[in-house]
């Protein structure tokens, strides 16, 4: 299970059954797997930041199944939070009562599973691409929220993603206000969203944000909207919360 | 035989009605009171505390220990046939002598009340106290006093009417908080480059530094010796760690990376034939 990249060819996602050594490789990170036993696996696995995890992995049957998949950007450096900041490297203006569907590139991370029958145990996880991992402040520092921001660019569609860096995500913005508005960055919790993967690609869950006037206030409202897709769903990292969707002020 | 024995004790009278027997009645109560109290508390601690927050979990827990300890109290008076209006008449006298003597003990009790009312820091927040020098995490608002673990690992206990009516400084209120530090340049260094090399390095090894707001540079003095440059980057309320004390050796590694000068004091003496 290899990808062509221009230079080196890097591993794609997916399940790996080992047997003896496995040797994975992601842009930056260096993974491997040894087996040491009968009934035990060693990890290896060094990153950009020179960093290296190593662990010993028990198994019970002769075999090791892992999983290599795309995870929500919300580890590195630390998780700190649930939401996801994302600004776009232009504005978009929508006018009065319109609505436009766009695609966006948003950072992930890459995760390796432990397989089991119907479960999946999380063994670690890496980004790619850490200096792009950083944090954000959406409003005030005393009743702001503190989110993982990245600045965005448009992507042409769901096969625009940036391979083991940046998923697809489609926004669809709807201005139900009588004058224009200009978007320059959304905030949503992104652990609604679910990733989606095929050999290096990932897809996520999209968003839709309604422009509202309620009262006297106009605000943003942002909503998760799932995805059918036939390719692979990423196991999830974090639990899946049960809130549907946030709301912005208009500025 | 055991019936004759507990005859023979309820026969022996030690004061007006109080008999042996009532008074070990009374016993095995409060004993079976503290008993109780004690495997409820640990029983809250085991199966419910960890779901809640801190403060409340310890707030609740206070609740039932002391709940059941005063209903097994009422039990134990009942038994004996005390009437407790009569305590109480009588205690208004004692009262007010006891109060007196014992004010700042209830002084402490009330504090802690309204402590636990107020709320002005929880279980576990990162506080300073200026009064009283101290910093630390707050481990428990008691009955009497609180207790803080300052960061050198020592606890120290706080009378909470102290607590009450000092400063509190929060430290995890917020959602961020600001680090900042001083540097200065010579001035022959180009003022922006210097800002932007910093503003670089930051970006790139400090990833607890947020990008939004962003780091901000003032140039806060024509020093006698160098242009003196103040740095504020803010991150992640539990993070002061990964900012404050790593950011000044972040600023002199940028600095000195880009070739620009940071001066030691100096003065420029000319002399006459000059």
């Amino acid at each position: 299970m290899m990808s062509d990249n221009s230079e080196v060819s890097f591993s794609n996602y997916g399940i790996y059954d080992l047997e003896s050594d496995l040797e994975l490789l992601l842009p930056n990170t260096n993974i491997k797997f040894h087996k040491i036993s009968d009934n035990a696996f060693s990890y290896f696995r060094k990153n950009s930041e020179g960093k290296i995890v190593e662990k010993i992995i028990p198994i019970k049957s002769d075999n090791l199944k892992i999983e290599l998949a795309p995870i929500r950007p919300l580890n590195h450096p630390a998780r700190r939070t649930s939401h996801m900041f994302l600004q776009f490297d232009k504005d978009i203006y929508l006018s009065e009562n319109s609505a436009a569907s766009i695609f966006v590139h948003c950072p992930i991370e890459i995760g390796i599973f432990l397989v089991h029958e119907s479960t999946r145990d999380s063994l670690d996880w890496i980004t790619c691409n850490s200096l792009n991992s950083r944090f954000g402040l959406y409003g005030s520092p005393d009743t702001g929220k503190l989110c993982k921001y990245a600045k965005v660019s448009l992507a042409t569609d769901y096969t625009d993603s940036n391979s083991y860096l940046e998923g697809v995500m489609q926004i669809v913005v709807e201005n139900t206000l009588s004058f224009g508005q200009s978007i320059s960055k959304i905030v949503f919790q992104i652990t609604d969203n679910a990733l989606y993967y095929q050999d290096s690609k990932t897809i996520i869950d999209g968003i839709k944000i309604t422009m509202k006037k309620r009262a006297a206030v106009n605000i943003a409202d942002v909503k998760t909207t799932s995805l059918e897709t036939d390719w692979s769903m990423s196991p999830t990292w974090e639990d899946k919360t049960t809130s549907t969707h946030m709301e912005m002020g208009l500025e | 035989m055991v019936l004759e024995f507990l005859q023979g004790l309820s026969e022996m009278q030690l004061v007006g009605e109080l008999t042996v027997l009532s008074l070990l009645i009374g016993g095995i109560i409060m004993a079976g009171g503290v008993i109780i109290a004690k495997i409820a508390k640990l029983l809250f601690h085991k199966y419910y505390a960890p779901s809640l927050p801190k403060d409340t979990a310890q707030n609740i827990s206070k609740l039932i220990y002391f709940g059941i300890l005063v209903i097994s109290f009422l039990g134990f008076t009942s038994s004996q046939g005390i009437d407790l209006s009569g305590i109480m008449v009588a205690g208004g006298i004692f009262a007010v002598v006891i109060g007196f003597a014992t004010q700042s003990v209830v002084s402490n009790l009330i504090s802690g009340l309204f402590l636990i009312v107020e709320k002005p820091a929880k279980h576990g927040d990162t506080i300073e106290l200026p009064d009283m020098g101290i910093s630390g995490t707050l481990l428990d608002i008691g009955t009497f006093s609180s207790k803080v673990r300052k960061f050198d690992g020592t606890v120290t206990r706080i009378p909470n009417e102290k607590f009450f009516t000092s400063n509190i400084r929060s430290l995890t209120l917020s959602t961020v908080r600001r680090a900042d530090v001083s540097v200065g340049i010579s001035y022959e260094s180009d003022i922006d480059g210097a800002i932007l090399a910093i503003k670089n390095e930051i970006q790139q090894t400090m990833p607890f530094v947020l990008q939004i707001p962003e780091p901000e540079f003032r140039v806060e003095e024509l020093g006698d010796s160098s242009v003196n440059i103040h740095v504020f980057v803010w991150h992640p309320r539990d993070d002061w760690s990964q900012a404050q004390p790593i950011l000044l050796t972040t600023v002199k590694r940028a600095l000195d990376k880009s070739g620009i000068e940071i001066p030691f004091p100096q003065r420029v003496i000319w002399t006459g034939k000059d």
